[in-house]
């Protein structure tokens, strides 16, 4: 039983949310209940889902419906959604593989649901039942993962970024990025970089203030908006966002430091409009230029792919419920 | 036994290949590829004792030896830099020489032993062929990253070869080192070449090795001292072994 972001809003999600801490003691509660033996809470941001086993499915489903009616509101009751025998199976399987995740395949969802589980487990909630279940449904995850690409490709413009950035200089360890216009894009792609392994960040911005501001929480330095350029020769990433209505980089500006960058490969992400950066800079060699409509693309296409992958996926599961069952 | 390490050469491509279209590593590329290099390991232990002495003595021997070498390193660099790929991408290239190593006339039947071992003749081939594995293998690893510079450049990311190719800045690295292991190979080889007994066509031979060694020589140079594009330095590996390949001719 449970809801998640497809049938409940935020604000009636929050109100069934479980901390971290409290997962093992509330499934140990669950087995206090008459009828239930076992229980696990998941809770995310995006779901909050109770598996039990009871010795009576009927009862089981009242008893548990009465339980979570004890805080919450007809309203928020109404919200949820309940799934018994090889229907629940097929759903955890498929939430473990990220199949009911708001974006599809994620894998965090997989971390989150071991996560539940082992503290159920080490509050007593599970036995026989549950621990197989769960159990079998890490192996499936894990089997999709391997055998389909559920996973493959990066679905916002962040990540892709970032899995470019990888792509082309490996681990971002001592990578230096450099953003120039401090916008709030410009800064979830500098924090993915740096929680990536990225370790010198430059920012400038005609408004110094809000360079200093992006610098300071982000542990980079400032440069001046007039002498930007000179950063330039140690740049390995740019990340461009400024409200210019001309390019900000010009080609003949990465030309003229290539001999002082010792031609290393430098990625320059424009994601400006009108664009920042002119597209002449990507004919340079060793220069990687993506600019927002090139991001999007790749976003859509990797999220296209996924949806693909879907039907694989079910029948997978399929498969594997037929074998257990 | 060639025939053997033939095919097991053209499994690690086929095989490769299919996991690589599928966007899989295939984790029996590098076991394909040692039973392969025991194979040719083998063929040349037979040769070795056969001439009683290294086995470089007609072109059919040269090409099994540079194929075990580019085996070899691939061998060693492949799991260094976890370069798996690049098993896929020098199966082919070792099937390929195998296989002009079996055709008709290239592997004497029955090599004559040398009852007189010039040790500088023997260390020269040697280092040689080992230099041609190397830069053989900066050529294949240098493909790679043309390749992948292009998908990056196209933003053609979908594709499971750009999901398993390595970061271009790491397989630049590889480029660069076994540039720099193949020229200390071959500058190995030059020196005992220098030094070995001359027979009447070993000046033409001479030359085109000297020019081989300054244009490997003049690469390195210039990429240590003002820096080189990568794609510029991996086209050049790439088309300085496919010109160092034609020496091979001149050998005998």
């Amino acid at each position: 039983m449970g809801l998640n972001h497809e049938t409940a809003p935020v604000e009636v999600r929050e109100h069934f949310a479980v901390s971290e801490e409290q997962l093992g003691l509330q499934a140990s509660r669950l087995t206090e209940l008459t009828t239930i033996a076992e229980g696990v809470v998941i809770s995310t941001c995006n779901r909050m889902e109770v598996y039990v086993a009871a010795e009576d499915r009927q009862m089981g489903l009242d008893v548990l419906r009465q339980h979570l009616s004890v805080d919450h509101d007809d309203e928020d009751m109404s919200h949820l959604y309940q799934k018994c025998g090889d229907d629940a199976k097929q759903h955890l399987f498929a939430l473990v593989c990220g199949l009911d995740s708001m974006v599809l395949g994620e894998t965090e969802i997989f971390g989150q649901v071991k996560h539940a589980y082992k503290q159920a487990f080490e509050a007593g909630a599970t036995k026989g039942m549950l621990n197989r279940l769960f159990q079998k449904s890490f192996a499936v995850g894990k089997r999709i993962r391997t055998h389909t690409r559920i996973q493959m490709g990066a679905t916002s413009v962040g990540n892709v970024a970032v899995d470019l950035a990888e792509k082309i200089f490996g681990k971002l360890n001592g990578s230096h990025v450099m953003i120039i216009g401090a916008g709030e894009t410009s800064r979830l792609v500098a924090k993915s970089m740096i929680s990536r392994g990225a370790s010198q960040l430059t920012v400038t911005n005609r408004s110094i203030e809000r360079a200093r501001s992006l610098a300071e929480e982000l542990s980079g330095e400032v440069v001046p908006f007039d002498s930007w350029e000179e950063a330039l020769v140690k740049a390995d990433v740019i990340v461009s966002s400024t409200g210019a209505s001309e390019p900000v980089l010009k080609a003949s500006q990465i030309e003229a430091v290539r001999k002082k960058r010792k031609f290393r490969p430098l990625f320059l992400i424009d994601i400006a409009v009108p664009r920042d950066i002119e597209a002449q800079a990507g004919d340079i060699e060793e220069v990687y230029l993506y600019d927002i409509d090139k991001l999007q693309q790749l976003a859509s296409l990797a999220k296209e792919s996924r949806a693909k992958q879907v039907k694989l996926c079910e029948q997978m599961i399929a498969e594997e419920i037929s074998q257990t069952s | 036994m060639l025939v053997i390490a033939i095919i097991l050469a053209a499994v690690a491509a086929v095989q490769g290949a299919r996991y690589v279209r599928r966007g899989h590593k295939s984790q029996w590329t590098v076991l394909w590829m040692l039973f392969c290099f025991v194979a040719q390991l083998t063929i040349l232990s037979i040769r070795g004792e056969m001439r009683a002495s290294c086995p470089l003595g007609d072109t059919g021997e040269v090409l099994i030896f540079s194929a075990w070498s580019l085996t070899m390193f691939y061998m060693a660099v492949g799991s260094v830099y976890r370069l798996s790929l690049l098993g896929v991408f020098t199966a082919p290239l070792v099937c390929f020489l195998l296989s002009l190593a079996l055709m008709p006339g290239m592997l004497d039947a029955s090599p004559e032993r040398k009852t007189v071992v010039d040790g500088w003749r023997e260390s020269h081939a040697a280092f040689s062929v080992l230099a041609y594995g190397a830069l053989g293998l900066a050529a294949v690893a240098g493909v790679m990253f043309i390749v992948l510079n292009r998908q990056l450049k196209d933003a053609h990311m979908s594709t499971g070869l750009f999901a398993n190719l390595p970061p271009a800045r790491d397989l630049s690295k590889v480029v660069g080192r076994l540039l720099l292991l193949g020229f200390a190979l071959l500058t190995l080889g030059l020196i005992c070449g220098l030094v070995m007994e001359k027979t009447g066509a070993a000046n033409k031979h001479l030359y085109v090795a000297l020019g081989q060694w300054a244009a490997y020589a003049v690469l390195l140079i210039l990429k240590w001292w003002r820096g080189m594009p990568p794609g510029k330095l991996a086209m050049a590996a790439v088309l300085l072994f496919v010109l160092s390949l034609m020496i091979f001719p001149l050998i005998n």
